[in-house]
């Protein structure tokens, strides 16, 4: 069934230029309609995997496939795959409209169907009053859309969008991550979207792809990549993250982790059972922890002892800051009341404890 | 609180806004020794020539006849024609390979190569300037002569058993020279155009499904046409009143319309020299009109 084929398929893909491995024995598929996004930090590999699935750099070794055809060395004009340049790349010598049509031109699209598909395009990103405006005459955030148009109303099978909102300021990437969203439901197509903003990818991808050093640290949906991280390097990069590290044992109530000063700390109950001697490291969101004067009874929480040596108030939440004999762990809680601020506040430098349900933590590797 | 529109600014000095024609023709006066040259070393001797372009010579003394002689000769002339069309001949070769070597180079430069080398290239075009005209030309000719430089080339690499005459004084070493003379003419306009160009439109193009070849003539060659322009007009236009290399590396057969106007100018035919002056003007003038119509006609086009 060509509906059961992947959009896109990597396999084993490698790209060397010279000693630099950019990209090293990635593989991944894309299905088709998927929102699919390549986070990381720079230098990891990102640009390059999107320039080989566009064909503007020939794979060193592997495999790659669109819509299940081999296609290593087809040319760029000849992939069903356009791509939204970071820089937009839009022609400034051709009005909007001329820009969006170019494409279509290339096709050997001829007459008023052009006129058709442009207006449609342009009506969907929302700049079809504009189409007769030279680029330059347009700001950024327009601009970006002309880029998205042109190359949508090809019809690819895949769009490839490398960081297309990083040249934009902050509410107006806002609002085009809500737009892109809508039209990527619109159109659906498969987008293949790149990005270092963690925000971006948890909001609107359907899966991400976590990239460090020319691999793939984790794919997964935006839950699994917050909250299983497969390692502490993917913790690290999306979101926020307290580490807590010690030797695993078995407790009396289950799975715990002895720290340096003895105390110990329930583990997820379903914990694979840990060499014991070794170090091992839970990780838990600082949203997920609870501070205050005496934890919970009972079990199913994770406690440890410190003291609080900071308490930001952030307006829709605190964050308190406590040392433990684990390192800093930071919690991070919203107060739906008033008096649950001032409550928090006045934790400053008192003995207290920080807690979590063993049910939101995770034990990672050391990444 | 009255507006104060129409009353003077506070805080500027009166001057600024007065307008009087004294602070007016006060700001001009940067412009007047270039005025005055263009006036007493161009527009007065070029009337000069233009009005002796219709008087006539006897006895080498000029004679204020009011005539159309001397232009009807020029055309009614053989040697006068053939050499003028040879000119133009000439202008269109050497533009067009200029060019032709100009645009791969300032291309390659301008895409792949880092800021700093492109710096050391374009030197590398410009150090010839710091040399004399006449000293490059003379070094063509040793160049190119029977026991020059490329005829000894060609013996070592055993392409040819003789020296060849084909190279100096005629017309092939004029296009030679000219051509070496004003590439880097062609190649500093058409880099400044490139220079400017964003190179990831071309990808952008052929992402959108045009061949590499497409995508330059659509995307990039409508951008840099000023480039272009500028070329043409830097290298044609100087060709055609072009007199130093004809003489030293033409010899008798590559004559061009420049050496043709010395000549006159020696015989003391001023007439005849200043109507073949002012006829190559024409002719410029006439491309230069057709060049804008020819430029705005495409613009049109390619917006269609
Ligand atoms: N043309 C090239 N020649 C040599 N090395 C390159 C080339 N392009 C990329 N690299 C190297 O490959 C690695 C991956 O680069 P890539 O552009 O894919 O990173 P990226 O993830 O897109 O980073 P960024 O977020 O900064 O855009 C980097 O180490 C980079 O230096
Ligand atoms: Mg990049």
């Amino acid at each position: 069934m060509p509906d059961d084929l992947p959009a896109i398929e990597l396999v084993h893909a490698t790209k060397r230029y010279g000693d630099t491995v950019a990209l090293d024995d990635v593989s991944m598929r894309i299905a088709p309609g998927e929102f699919y996004c390549l986070l990381g930090p720079s230098g990891c590999g990102k640009t390059t995997t999107l320039n080989l699935i566009g064909g503007f750099v020939p794979l060193t070794s592997g495999e790659l496939r669109i819509e299940g055809q081999q296609v290593n060395d087809l040319p760029p004009h000849k992939r069903n795959v356009n791509t939204v340049f970071q820089n937009y790349a839009l022609f400034p010598h051709m009005s909007v409209a001329r820009n969006v049509a170019f494409g279509l031109e290339m096709d050997g699209v001829k007459g008023p169907e052009v006129e058709r598909r442009v207006d449609e395009y342009l009506e969907l990103v929302g700049l079809l009053a504009l189409k007769d405006r030279l680029p330059q005459q347009l700001s950024g955030g327009q601009q970006q859309r002309v880029a998205l148009a042109r190359a949508l109303v090809k019809r690819p099978a895949v769009l490839l969008l490398d960081e297309p909102l990083g040249a934009l300021d902050l509410k107006l990437r806002k609002q085009m991550q809500v737009e892109l969203a809508r039209i990527h439901r619109q159109v659906r197509t498969t987008f293949v979207f790149v990005t270092h903003d963690q925000g971006e990818a948890l909001s609107m991808a359907t899966r991400i792809a976590v990239m460090d050093a020319g691999r793939i640290a984790q794919e997964g949906t935006p839950q699994e990549i917050y909250y299983q991280p497969a390692d502490r390097f993917v913790a690290d990069f999306i979101g926020e993250s307290n580490f807590v590290a010690g030797r695993p044992s078995q407790g009396t109530d289950g799975p715990v982790l002895e720290l340096a000063s003895g105390e110990r700390v329930a583990l997820p109950a379903a914990t694979a059972s840990l060499a014991t001697g070794e170090e091992a490291t839970v990780m838990v969101r600082p949203e997920c922890v609870d501070v205050g004067l005496e934890p919970p009874p009972g079990p199913g929480w994770a406690v440890i002892r410190g003291r609080a040596i900071g308490v930001s108030f952030l307006g829709d939440l605190t964050r308190v800051t406590v040392v433990t004999a684990a390192g800093e762990v930071v919690a991070s809680r919203p107060h739906a009341e008033r008096s649950r601020a001032a409550a928090l506040g006045s934790l400053l430098d008192e003995e207290v404890s920080v807690w979590w349900s063993t049910a939101e933590s995770i034990v990672i590797r050391q990444g | 609180m009255t507006a104060q529109a129409g009353g003077p600014v506070p805080g500027l000095p009166a001057e600024a806004h007065a307008g009087s024609r004294g602070a007016a023709l006060g700001r001009l006066w940067p412009f007047g020794p270039a005025a005055a040259v263009l006036l007493f070393l161009f527009f007065i001797p070029l009337a000069i020539v233009f009005v002796y372009s219709f008087w006539t010579v006897q006895n080498l003394q000029l004679i204020p006849t009011w005539t159309l002689q001397n232009y009807l000769k020029f055309f009614q002339t053989d040697t006068y024609i053939r050499t003028f069309l040879k000119t133009i001949i000439m202008a269109v070769l050497v533009t067009a390979a200029g060019i032709g070597m100009a645009f791969p180079f300032a291309y390659f430069l301008a895409r792949y190569v880092s800021t700093r080398w492109q710096r050391v290239l374009l030197l590398a075009v410009i150090i010839p300037f710091w040399s004399s005209y006449l000293v490059r030309v003379y070094a063509w000719q040793a160049i190119l002569g029977e026991k020059g430089a490329l005829n000894w080339l060609l013996m070592q690499v055993g392409l040819i058993s003789e020296p060849l005459t084909i190279f100096l004084y005629n017309d092939v070493g004029v296009f030679i020279v000219l051509t070496y003379v004003y590439f880097p003419f062609a190649a500093l306009s058409l880099y400044s155009s490139l220079e400017k160009f964003d190179f990831t439109q071309l990808t952008a193009a052929q992402d959108l499904g045009a061949t590499p070849l497409r995508a330059m003539r659509r995307i990039l060659l409508p951008q840099v046409r000023p480039g272009f322009i500028t070329a043409m007009i830097f290298v044609f236009i100087p060709i055609i009143g072009e007199y130093l290399t004809p003489t030293l590396v033409g010899g008798t057969k590559g004559v061009l319309i420049g050496n043709l106007i010395v000549n006159f100018y020696r015989g003391g035919a001023f007439p005849a020299m200043a109507a073949a002056s002012f006829i190559i003007a024409a002719f410029i003038i006439l491309l230069l009109v057709l060049f804008r119509r020819y430029l705005q006609l495409d613009d049109v086009v390619t917006k269609l």
